[in-house]
């Protein structure tokens, strides 16, 4: 028993959001009528023989470099600055502004290293209350010494590190609970 | 007598640089290997290499006094130039190249140990009448010492490392509860940076300019002064932007702090290249704060004003020669601007940026000097401080060279670590930064974003990853797996593989 | 047949209601959720108008008693078929949530049943879409008796065809076993939940607050269970990434894995590879990094990215042929082995064995993780199963042994003596029963305590080990190492082994199975 085409899908349509929310809706990125938020764009992408790949639009040129890739997860280098997005299909997209509103708050909150370095010192203990805005540790990387400070308010359910120990960037260092 | 050859007890752009005008004078040059950068570009660039690389030591290889020494002595090196940084500024070490008969490229030790010690360079400083902050007279023992000096001359105060430079060991105190706090940091971190843990205590002015003077000086009494670089673009008083000449010193005052700081010099009998830092109020008041006792990492905005070779006359004097030039020979022509180019990422809080430069591609022009310590394919490591390469722009004006320094900016390509280029375009492109009108607290008060687009660029990077996603489900859809090739056994497998089952 | 008379109009009120009852109310029901339909969900897996049904009209069982519910649901909440995906033929079932939750009654499972009894009989992949609430309460014992029969084909169709479990919604209680016997398992990140008791349950019995998402969410089993192999961010990228993965797989043990032609046939020499081993031993590398330069371009395809990173398992191609790739993570613990690595590296062999496709070992391994810890919880068997499985497998077996190969780490990763059918191992290798350090010290203990300056002489007596005892060609000397290679063929290298190996065949003992130490 067959059932159901499948549903036409809209033309070869991409969204790319950033994490603040910003969108491009992204039409026919092969062709020369590729649409950037409805309007017509003319954009080339290209390689040159020392291996720089640019970008070039309104006569002008970008160095680009993807940076990372994490399945749909970008992170491109335009002229140096970085800028990340997923992409997004239209059905994905529905899909992301769903989950979006249901977005439980967490009662954790994780901290984590910033920058790869060592943990010089450690300035709370478990199950100490700390505020917004105190610092909880002191992380050194480059020979600077950098105080790591909590973006909320709890207690601090579990620390993962030790002092002396070295991290990792993105490295969780300690659960807050709020 | 004329040095035939010379180690380089350095790395990165300055054993580059140091290279250079060895090379223009004749001098053999060595490098030292380390385990940590065995690929480093000045290696490629010495014309001897002495390797440090199979034995890790406690010590640091650049560090490492007797290590030195002792390779200085196998190979028959007659000079060492210790660079910035490492033991550039260390007097032992300086004392120990004298007993050994090596050309130690600097002052002598004792200049070393006295403008090294915080509180000795203050007495000098006070003794010869130039300006000062207040302060503790000496170290300060622990916090509440600390804490006692700062109510007699009232917050907020600067804790400083004694042996320090840098940035490093550094605190300011707003108030008196975080006293204890900032001096456990200010002393851990000396302790750390430099293995002293002592820090005095002084002043702190707000909003300053940092002013310093290039001194240079020879073993026969004479000195001079080569201006003024304009190092206020600072972020946790780590610099990242300098210009020489500054647009707050106006020529009297020029001359005012020359002399202070040829008397500084003459103090301690200094010989060699010197860096006297002063902080300069909005009132154009100045403050003596240290005096460097080396080649700095700046040094280039001087040469190009100058046009002169710093390192070529700290070679000189340390040959024993005169000064090739008079203080009414200096002229300081044009506008330079240097801006350090560190493997950091101005978007997430500067924080360092490790990886494989894939690809570099410098800008080329006639006013626009690169000193540089990477080439393809280098590794940023996390040993070493996060700078890779300086660009120094040469104009007739500040706007000019403000404008060179933009378009050099935007054809300096790295590919592979972000660095700080966007923020330096940032600045460039800052109108307080463009009308002179600046101080030390214009990244934190001045600049809203620490790095540079166009209004175009988010959306252009947007069509990148979406370009680059949409090629990929292509690649998907056209990589078809031939499953028929699967079926297509030997029957020599395929009887074995039915019969094993 | 008349196409207006009134047998036909049955025919087509039947399809109608069916139509109906999947159609944009049922589809707006799982969109409010974040998720898509059953039927949205097939279409997506198969090839485009290749999906025919089966058992479209069956009806769910009538209950009695003062639970008995009747509904009047066709198909009895999942849909099952086959179809083509990448053009070749593979069974599935989709659960629907938008009938009684997805729940599992006697008719959905028998449904399930028959297309799992047609996919083993065909030899084809079977792949289940979960999303469903669990059994079927109103029906009892009926609906366990039904996941027992799934889980019974579940194993029985085991290494025979691949087995792919999707999960999309919910799998709770006893449902997760299917997934849990099938070859490999698929989370949607934040619309997935697998757990055995629920976070009521839990409440109840321990008091401990715990939410769906950090009790079983798809990041939980993705990092910490390593129940689930792959997580993606969204549906239509979870099913991209099953059929990225079909790409590699054959549709039964009889057949070899399925050929990419064109895909990277150049046989390249890459001096990077020269270069990617730091000097100092004791630093860590990418082995991703190495991987990538060895296979065809962009065909390295990793499994439980995010488990015991450890060890690194995964598909990859050498001039469109699959290989299946293990390699120690030096980045990840140094790249020793543990408990959890040496489980999530046996699972991967005996999967690439049951299916024949040819191993890969890329080693560089200082041994087992010490610690109280490990020895505790069984680092001994679990280490066991790594070294059975290896030892089992008879399809073509490589290794390269790029630095560290200690101990009894260096036994386990297929070497010769374990039935290794090529192993090589570059210039930088280091092969000996243990580290420099610790091997200096047990030698050497008391000419080091009896000695001035002990700190000098270790560092001697270290180097003078490096040199005649850590190193590749005592080990080539003996045959315990086929060959020393330059890093830089070592992609030409392997191409020509793997093809000698090509006919490769073992016969082994008969037996019903062997005992794995499980």
């Amino acid at each position: 028993m067959r059932f159901y085409k499948s549903r036409s899908k809209p033309e070869n349509e991409y969204i790319a959001v950033s994490p603040d929310e910003h969108k491009f809706v992204i039409n026919n990125p092969f062709s020369e009528q590729t649409r950037i938020n409805g309007h017509k764009k003319e954009i080339r992408i290209y390689e040159d023989e020392d291996g720089f790949n640019y970008l070039e639009y309104k006569s002008k040129r970008y160095l680009v470099e993807i940076i990372e890739k994490i399945q749909n997860k970008y992170t491109v280098l335009l002229n140096g600055v970085s800028y990340s997005f997923t992409i997004e299909s239209p059905i994905s997209f529905t899909r992301r502004k769903y989950l979006e509103k249901q977005k439980q708050t967490s009662k954790f909150e994780i901290i984590s290293a910033p920058m790869p370095g060592k943990i010089i010192e450690l300035l709370v203990e478990e199950n100490s209350r700390i505020r917004e805005g105190d610092s909880v540790l002191i992380l050194e990387a480059m020979k600077m010494q950098n105080e790591i400070i909590a973006q909320t308010s709890g207690k601090v359910k579990k620390i993962l590190v030790k002092a002396g120990d070295n991290v990792a960037k993105e490295e969780a260092l300690m659960e807050i609970e709020k | 007598m004329k040095i035939r050859s010379l180690l380089i007890a350095n790395r990165g752009e300055i054993a580059v640089r140091i290279v250079e005008t060895a090379n223009k004078l004749g001098i053999k040059t060595f490098g030292i290997k380390t385990s940590k950068e065995p690929n480093a570009l000045y290696l490629r660039l010495v014309d001897d290499v002495i390797d440090f690389s199979g034995t890790v030591e406690e010590i640091p290889e650049f560090l490492d006094i007797e290590r030195i020494i002792e390779a200085a002595r196998l190979n028959k090196i007659e000079a060492i130039h210790p660079g910035y940084g490492f033991l550039a500024e260390n007097p032992y070490f300086a004392q120990r190249c004298e007993e050994e008969k090596i050309i130690f490229i600097g002052p002598s030790p004792s200049a070393i140990y006295k403008m090294g010690n915080k509180t000795i360079a203050k007495q000098l400083a006070q003794k010869n009448k130039i300006p000062l902050l207040q302060g503790s007279q000496g170290n300060v023992k622990n916090s509440r010492e600390a804490a006692e000096i700062a109510l007699k001359i009232g917050y907020p105060v600067i804790l400083k490392a004694a042996a320090g430079g840098g940035g490093r060991g550094m605190r300011i105190v707003e108030k008196a509860s975080q006293m204890d706090k900032m001096f456990k940091m200010a002393t851990g971190e000396a302790e750390k940076a430099f293995n002293n843990p002592a820090v005095f205590i002084e002043k702190y002015v707000r909003n300053p300019r940092h002013i310093e003077f290039q001194i240079m000086g020879d073993r026969h009494g004479n000195y001079i002064h080569l201006g003024e670089r304009e190092c206020s673009i600072q972020r946790k008083h780590q610099k990242l932007i300098e210009e020489s000449p500054s647009v707050a010193i106006h020529e009297d005052l020029r001359k005012e702090m020359g002399q202070a700081a040829i008397r500084i010099a003459q103090s301690v009998e200094y010989y060699s290249a010197g860096t006297v830092e002063f902080l300069l109020d909005a009132d154009k008041k100045y403050y003596f704060m240290e005096m460097n006792t080396r080649i700095q990492v700046e040094h280039p905005v001087t040469e190009m004003v100058t046009g002169l070779d710093l390192i070529e006359m700290q070679i000189k004097v340390a040959e024993g020669k005169k000064l090739p030039l008079k203080q009414e020979d200096v002229t300081l022509k044009g506008w330079a601007i240097e801006c350090r180019i560190n493997a950091e990422d101005p978007q997430t809080n500067f924080s360092p940026n490790l990886g494989i430069i894939e690809k570099i591609s410098y800008p080329k022009g006639k006013s626009i000097r690169i000193d540089s310590g990477i080439a393809n394919f280098s590794v940023v490591t996390p040993y070493f401080d996060s700078m890779i390469a300086k660009l120094i722009v040469y104009a007739e004006t500040r706007e000019k060279a403000i404008l060179a320094a933009t378009l050099a900016l935007k054809k300096f390509w790295i590919k592979g670590i972000k660095t700080t280029i966007p923020f330096c375009l940032a600045v460039m492109n800052n109108k307080k930064f463009i009308r002179g009108e600046f101080n030390t607290s214009f990244i934190e008060k001045d600049m809203k974003k620490l790095y540079y687009n166009e209004r175009d660029d988010e959306l252009l990077a947007a069509y990148v990853a979406a370009f680059d996603f949409a090629a990929e489900l292509e690649t998907d859809r056209t990589t078809k797996p031939n499953f028929e090739r699967g079926r297509d056994i030997s029957p020599w497998v395929l009887n074995k593989r039915l019969k094993s089952l | 047949m008349d196409v207006n008379g009134k047998l036909f109009t049955r025919f087509l009120e039947r399809a109608r209601a069916y139509q109906d009852q999947q159609g944009e109310a049922a589809i707006e029901k799982q969109h409010m959720k974040g998720k898509m339909s059953a039927r949205e969900r097939i279409n997506m897996l198969f090839d485009e108008d290749t999906f025919d049904e089966v058992d479209a009209f069956s009806m769910s069982d009538d209950t009695t008693g003062e639970f008995g519910k009747k509904v009047s649901a066709i198909g009895d909440g999942v849909i099952t078929g086959y179809g083509k995906i990448s053009g070749r033929l593979a069974f599935a079932y989709a659960q629907d949530f938008t009938v009684m939750g997805g729940s599992l009654g006697s008719v959905h499972a028998s449904k399930i049943a028959k297309i799992q009894d047609m996919a083993l009989k065909m030899g084809a992949p079977m792949i289940g879409l979960i999303d469903s609430g669990g059994a079927r309460i109103q029906e009892g014992v009926a609906s366990l008796a039904g996941y027992a029969g799934i889980f019974n084909r579940n194993v029985g169709s085991s290494g025979v065809i691949p087995q792919i479990s999707i999960i999309m919604g919910p799998a709770a209680g006893g449902a997760v076993y299917s997934p849990a016997i099938t070859d490999f398992v698929f989370m949607t990140n934040k619309t997935s939940y697998m757990f055995v008791t629920g976070p009521n349950v839990v409440k109840e019995v321990l008091n401990e607050d715990v939410t769906f998402e950090e009790l079983g969410g798809a990041i939980v089993h993705m990092k910490k269970s390593g129940v689930a192999h792959f997580v993606y961010e969204d549906e239509e990228n979870t099913i991209r990434g099953v059929k990225k993965l079909l790409s590699y797989l054959p549709s039964n043990n009889l057949e070899n894995p399925p050929l990419v032609e064109y895909c990277d046939s150049e046989i390249r020499i890459d001096e990077r590879l020269r270069d990617i081993i730091p000097e100092d031993p004791n630093k860590p590398y990418d082995m991703k990094d190495i991987i990538n330069l060895i296979m065809d371009r962009n065909s390295f395809f990793e499994v439980s990215s995010d488990y015991a990173q450890n060890i690194l398992i995964g598909f990859g191609r050498l001039q469109g042929k699959t290989i299946g790739i293990l390699a120690n993570q030096p980045k990840v613990l140094a790249g020793t082995l543990d408990i959890n690595s040496s489980v999530k590296g046996a699972r991967f062999v005996r999967f690439c064995d049951s299916f024949n496709i040819p191993i890969l070992t890329l080693e560089d391994v200082p041994g087992f993780l010490p610690g109280i810890d490990q020895e505790h919880n069984g680092v001994i068997r679990h280490g066991a199963k790594l070294l059975y499985a290896y030892a089992d497998a008879t399809v073509p077996k490589i290794t390269v042994i790029l630095r560290k190969s200690y101990g009894g780490a260096y036994c386990v990763m297929n070497s010769k003596n374990l039935g290794g059918d090529f192993n090589f191992a570059w210039p930088t290798a280091e092969i000996a029963v243990m580290g420099p350090e610790g091997a200096v010290s047990i030698l050497f203990r008391k000419k080091l305590m009896e000695s001035n300056d002990p700190v000098k002489l270790k560092k001697e007596l270290t180097a003078k080990y490096r040199e005649e005892i850590a190193n590749p060609y005592v080990a080539d000397d003996k045959g315990y190492i086929d060959e020393v290679i330059d890093p830089a063929t070592t992609r030409k290298k392997l191409i020509s082994a793997f093809e000698a190996l090509e006919n490769k065949h073992v016969n082994v003992p008969s037996r019903k199975h062997g005992n794995i130490p499980l």
